[in-house]
């Protein structure tokens, strides 16, 4: 028992795994055809939003402060792409997908820039810039406009045997798993870690602190991109939805919000767990407000038991 | 030469600074003060008049806006105490939702009086405050996640509780609470007004003249050393976020009152821009000088320019912008960090 407590304490992600294994079980039992191979194109596509969101919130989480402003940053590049780039005829795939990731990582940047150099607390900055996207992207289109016949469709489906939405986040783990080549992620954590030591070992805490951001903004490009391709036009009332599940998916799959543990794997989890648990519910006729509510049990429980059970710095940390 | 005197030394250890002169003077005192912020609102004010002289000829515009900055910053009340303690509460969302719920449907479908819907909502909106802040304290966990979950979870219990029923309507005494026919002791200002008035002083008297709100000063600003002066810091936090729920709850209570009803996005606007009064008025995390004045000014201001951005014609959402870049603006003013090279 004491070993796999220790299993599950030395990798972040194995708690999420394992109850995503759980809940993946219980879906087979209430629905068989829930893994059919016909499917699987259309489950991956509604899943990649939650695990891109996820995804987009964790290095600036690992690097101590937090972006908030991640999920609206994600409905803003759905609506520039639905609503602006689309009508303006910069809609095809080779101008508009550079637009967007750039788009995306300067705003990520900004918030960067904002934390670091301007030090404000991250929660402010990156709530600033919440408000700052949600107006804009309501500017932008007031009402869900519903985009013409696009390329981005085929993310949502497939191209031949591969899933479109296996791309998606296939590009964004690729990117991760290459940036864990390099020192970058090592300084990230060990700057989230202690940004005192990191600094005293010679670490630019600041260039290290903007680049989370900004990797974090062009995640989110992606996560607005598989956005669109699943929807088809522009959704501006997403953005606090995809605010909070985004943290609850970095927070499930054990990224400790100190900063300095966890990593894209987890994450990837903790978005499997909330989606699998929405599937499960709807799939046994709950209704959407208890949906919603076991949301928040979900994230409550699974918090405090990472910081209870599953973190053997509890003893440490007291006053 | 002379050796210098070891009273010497103490003395120059332990002299107080000599106090800083003119500019720097000044600006010290402007920081510690809601200076600022009364400068822009009246700035504001006069900008608003400026460009809709109807708000001299009809006082009920004006006080239209004030209800309006009541309301919200009965609803950032709260946080503003959250956000001293160097916490933040998103359950907001859920509070209100749930107090707008029990005053527009308990009343008229279950037949609740006023009193007992109160009751209902002080005592489950306080109670689950309550085990957030022992939860946050007890175990070492950010409050952020947790009130967002406890958050989602009262806005879905609401919402189930309530069926899909959106119609249900306040009953009338609580209507003119809030509404801007309503009256108090003859003056025809609806008594959402003096009640956030009234509370605001109380605040102010607990935050500013007695040892409970030294302690939670205190907390907010360095919980080891807090501790180990014996302030019980899990009291602090339980009973912190069972006020900010509690008056949350009340705030959602008057919100349905002054709307008539309720919908189930209503806590939303309340959760990000009672936090963007907070900002605003100059509250920061763990600050010496946060205080509900400074809220309830930042409440006003913030009332005041979206009537100004509605009246030039621009829309809701553009004054979202405009409130992102002040909230950018003002912390930039007052709450920055240390760099790291500082704190080394």
């Amino acid at each position: 028992m004491t070993r796999i407590l220790r299993f599950l304490q030395r990798h972040a992600w194995a708690f999420a795994s394992l109850l995503a294994l759980v809940l993946l079980a219980i879906n087979l039992l209430v629905s068989p055809s829930f893994l059919a191979p016909d499917r699987l194109p259309a489950t991956l596509a509604t899943l990649a939003p939650f695990v891109l969101v996820g995804f987009a919130s964790t290095p600036s989480i690992l690097s101590g402060g937090i972006d908030i402003s991640v999920g609206p940053l994600a409905t803003f590049i759905n609506c520039l792409f639905v609503a602006v780039l689309l009508p303006s005829g910069l809609g095809d795939w080779y101008s508009a997908i550079p637009i967007l990731l750039i788009v995306a990582g300067a705003i990520g940047t900004v918030t960067g820039l904002l934390v670091t150099v301007a030090r404000l607390h991250p929660v402010v900055a990156s709530t600033g810039v919440l408000f700052i996207l949600i107006g804009l992207a309501t500017t932008i289109s007031r009402a869900p406009v519903s985009a013409p016949p696009n390329w981005s469709d085929g993310l949502a489906q497939s191209y031949g045997w591969m899933p479109g939405a296996a791309i998606t986040i296939g590009v964004v783990a690729l990117a991760w798993f290459l940036l864990r080549r390099t020192t970058y992620v090592r300084n990230l954590l060990a700057t989230g870690e202690s940004d005192v030591s990191a600094f005293g070992s010679g670490v630019n805490v600041t260039a290290v602190r903007i680049l989370a951001y900004t990797i974090g903004g062009i995640f989110a490009g992606v996560a607005g991109i598989a956005l669109s391709a699943l929807l088809q036009s522009s959704q501006s009332s997403l953005a606090t939805m995809y605010a909070l599940l985004g943290l609850a998916a970095a927070v499930l799959g054990g990224t400790a919000l100190g900063g300095g543990k966890g990593g894209l794997l987890g994450t990837f989890f903790g978005a499997v767990v909330i989606y699998l648990l929405q599937q499960l519910l709807t799939a046994i006729g709950v209704q959407p407000s208890l949906v919603q509510f076991a949301y928040g049990l979900v994230l409550v429980v699974g918090v405090v038991l990472g910081a209870t059970l599953l973190s053997p710095r509890l003893t440490r940390s007291r006053a | 030469m002379t050796e210098p005197t070891t009273a010497a030394v103490t003395q120059s250890l332990t002299a107080p600074m000599p106090s800083p002169a003119g500019w720097l003077r000044f600006r010290n005192w402007a920081l510690r003060t809601p200076f600022i912020q009364l400068i822009v609102l009246i700035a504001l004010s006069a900008v608003l008049v400026a460009l809709v002289p109807a708000f001299i000829a009809r006082p009920q515009a004006a006080i239209a806006v004030l209800v309006l900055a009541s309301l919200l910053a009965l609803a950032a009340m709260g946080q503003t105490l959250v956000v001293i303690l160097g916490g933040l509460d998103l359950a907001i969302i859920g509070y209100v939702t749930f107090g707008a719920m029990i005053a527009s449907n308990a009343t008229s479908r279950l037949g609740w009086p006023v009193p007992i819907a109160l009751l209902v909502v002080l005592l489950v909106c306080g109670g689950v405050g309550a085990g957030v802040g022992w939860l946050c304290h007890r175990f070492r966990v950010q409050p952020l996640v947790v009130t967002l979950g406890v958050g989602v979870m009262l806005a879905g219990g609401s919402m189930f509780l309530a069926n899909g029923d959106y119609n249900g309507q306040p009953p009338q005494e609580l209507k003119s609470l809030a509404q801007l026919s309503g009256t108090t002791f003859g003056l025809p200002v609806p008594p959402v007004i003096p009640i956030v008035i009234v509370l605001g002083v109380l605040i102010w008297v607990v935050l500013a003249k007695t040892s409970a709100g030294r302690k939670l000063y205190a907390t907010g600003i360095n919980p080891r050393a807090a501790e180990l002066t014996r302030i019980n810091a899990t009291a602090v936090w339980a009973s912190v976020f069972a006020l900010s729920g509690a008056l949350a709850g009340v705030a959602g209570m008057l919100i349905a009152a002054f709307g008539s009803g309720w919908s189930q996005s209503i806590g939303e606007p309340y959760l990000f821009s009672g936090l963007a009064a907070v900002l605003v008025g100059g509250t920061t995390f763990g600050s010496i000088n946060g205080s509900f004045t400074r809220t309830a000014l930042g409440a006003v201001i913030l009332t005041v320019l979206s009537t100004i951005i509605v009246s030039q014609g621009l829309t809701e959402s553009q004054s979202r912008i405009v409130y992102g870049l002040i909230i950018l603006g003002v912390v930039a003013l007052y709450g920055r960090e240390r760099h790291v090279r500082d704190r080394f």
